[in-house]
């Protein structure tokens, strides 16, 4: 199984920076935008055909011209402040039908973006997804923050507007991070390399819908750029950010009087302290998601596709 | 990939240079396993290898259709006489490219693969009165002059819409010419209300194909009576059915049906046809 690197460049102790898609690919458009921002160069990518199904066929004039299969490819940069790796998918491996990686394809895949990062060097790791939370959308969206190492903690802890999941309200530090965002951390720790999960938080009543949510990415890619020592300009992002709230303001302001009044009780939450701020109770808040689950699938229905 | 192999033997049959021939299980209108079949019976086929569902399907119980259980078959024969290979089989749930490299072992190891066919059925919204032309897709160009000699539809423009993804063939295809060996995909319009009867004039036009391709030397009367049969039952419904006549007519004369009418037809082929051919 073949990792394909283009070149091979001189990097001194890079940080590697992962993603693969995840709920509202927060966490991809917060390394891809990154990425882009840095304009980190190409290098490399892991042979998909191993782990995925192509996705497009051209046929042309009679003759299969070419198979496209979902990418899986690795960047750098060298920056003032260090030098960085990144590893951006398209897709996680997985059976058909299932969006999360899990099993052997992805344990195998976590080991060859590792791989590729200890050959140049690299001792840390930071990955990103969504953090689904009761916050209402019109709220900053917090970084959840999880380390893989107890000394790790401390400077988790230490990034602005980021909570650790004992801070977050009902968890005790407990909690799972599905597919391959969470399970590099994993196998990450178990080959003795630092890294760092940082998830944007999402509304509970957003998380399964088809949507980018780039308010919860804008905050991870604030996180990114502060612990990494680097600087973008995070104008497009944040103007993104504006354009999808007004557009969920607009859903939002469709929902049924009840639902939307349940939905508003999230408004009241305190990021600070979440726990003596509670308004809603688990009974509320199933209901909440109920309602709000019925008022899509009747949209759904009613818009004809 | 390594580990152990996933394949059963049950014999070694040599074969200085062969053709493989692939039918996928799920075939619109069941054409690749139909026209498996036949060639099985009529050139003497023989089990030889089955390649292991472990690690390529989900095993976590059986699919069950038409009353009876259903498991995951890829199973090859061989055709000593003809130098034919055919391979017949699920398609894989993962793993895709491990499979289809292994297919290619398999028949590796029984002779030099001279040429790749993949027979498949393709819905379309025309009559099953509407002469039937051959579709290909050739992996090489070399492949494409080959299939020049024959009277096949062979400059076919394609990418995958959104939302949908190639097929197991197609992919088949890719894998092969990374190994240099030459293939084409070869498709069969199947009248969508005959997807669960069957279609013989579909059959027939592929057997036809190989037969000459591979110098067969196949009585295809067999089929032509099928055919034969096939048309007086759907004439006799059509008298029966004045609505299906109606449908019948207007597929004939390139009027599309409404959703609904294209489900009548169905529902009226499928509860009425499938009894008796």
């Amino acid at each position: 199984m073949a990792i394909r690197l283009y070149k091979e460049p001189a990097l001194v102790n890079p940080v590697l920076v992962a993603c693969w898609p995840g709920i509202g690919n927060i966490g991809l458009l917060a390394v891809d935008t990154l990425r882009r921002l840095l304009e980190a160069e190409e290098f490399g990518e892991i042979e998909p055909w191993h782990f995925f199904y192509p996705r497009k066929l051209l046929i042309r004039h009679g003759e299969l011209k070419e198979l496209e299969f979902p990418s899986n490819r690795f960047f750098f940069k060298k920056t003032d402040s260090r030098d960085l790796l990144f590893f951006i998918a398209d897709e996680q491996p997985s059976w058909e039908g299932k969006v999360y990686a899990e099993g052997t394809k992805a344990y195998h895949m976590a080991n060859l973006v590792l791989d590729v990062a200890l050959k140049f060097g690299c001792r840390k790791v930071f990955t990103s997804g969504a953090a689904v939370a009761s916050i209402h959308h019109s709220m900053r969206s917090r970084v959840w923050a999880v380390p893989n190492m107890e000394h790790l903690v401390a400077e988790a802890r230490s990034y602005d507007n980021a909570v650790l999941m004992s801070d977050i309200e009902g968890r005790s530090g407990e909690g799972n991070i599905t597919g391959l965002n969470g399970l590099l951390l994993g196998v990450a720790r178990k080959r003795g390399i630092e890294a760092i999960c940082v998830m944007g938080e999402i509304p509970i009543y957003l998380q399964g819908f088809p949507i980018l949510y780039p308010k919860a990415s804008k905050s991870v890619l604030e996180v990114l750029t502060a612990a990494l020592g680097v600087s973008v300009d995070l104008k497009d992002i944040t103007e993104f950010a504006q354009r999808n709230e007004q557009e969920i303001d607009r859903l939002y302001n469709e929902l049924p009087p009840e639902a939307k009044e349940q939905l508003d009780k999230l408004k009241h939450i305190s990021p600070a302290r979440p726990a003596n701020a509670r308004t809603i109770t688990e009974d509320d808040k199933r209901k909440i998601l109920d309602d709000v689950d019925k008022f899509f699938k009747k949209s759904t229905k009613e818009g004809g596709n | 990939m390594t580990g152990h192999s996933p394949c059963k033997f049950y014999s070694e049959p040599k074969l200085p240079q062969c053709s493989l021939l692939v039918s996928w299980m799920e075939d619109a209108g069941r054409l690749g396993p139909t026209v498996i079949g036949h060639l099985n019976k009529k050139l003497g086929g023989r089990l030889f290898c089955e390649i292991e569902p472990e690690g390529f399907f989900q095993l976590g119980g059986v699919l069950v259709e038409d009353n009876i259980a259903q498991f995951p078959e890829s199973k090859f024969y061989y055709c000593p006489d003809q130098q034919l290979v055919i391979f017949q089989g699920n398609s894989p749930r993962t793993e895709w490219y491990k499979f289809l490299n292994t297919i290619l072992d398999v028949v590796e190891k029984v002779g030099r693969i001279a040429e790749i066919y993949t027979i498949g059925g393709m819905v379309t919204l025309a009559a099953h009165t509407t002469p039937r032309m051959l579709l290909t897709t050739a992996n090489s160009p070399e492949m494409k002059s080959v299939l020049g000699h024959y009277d096949l539809a062979r400059d076919l423009d394609y990418e995958t819409p959104p939302g949908q993804r190639p097929t197991i063939s197609s992919y088949l295809l890719w894998v092969a010419r990374r190994r240099n060996i030459r293939g084409a995909a070869i498709w069969v319009p199947v009248p969508f209300y005959l997807l669960a009867t069957g279609d013989p004039r579909a059959h027939r036009k592929t057997v036809d194909f190989l037969n000459r391709r591979f110098n067969l030397n196949l009585d295809l009367s067999e089929i032509d009576e099928a055919i034969h049969q096939q048309n007086v039952r759907i004439a006799s419904l059509a008298n029966q059915f004045p609505e299906m006549d109606d449908f019948l007519h207007k597929l004939e004369s390139n009027i599309t049906l409404t959703d609904d009418e294209n489900s009548r037809l169905v529902q009226l082929m499928e509860e009425n046809l499938s009894k008796e051919c």
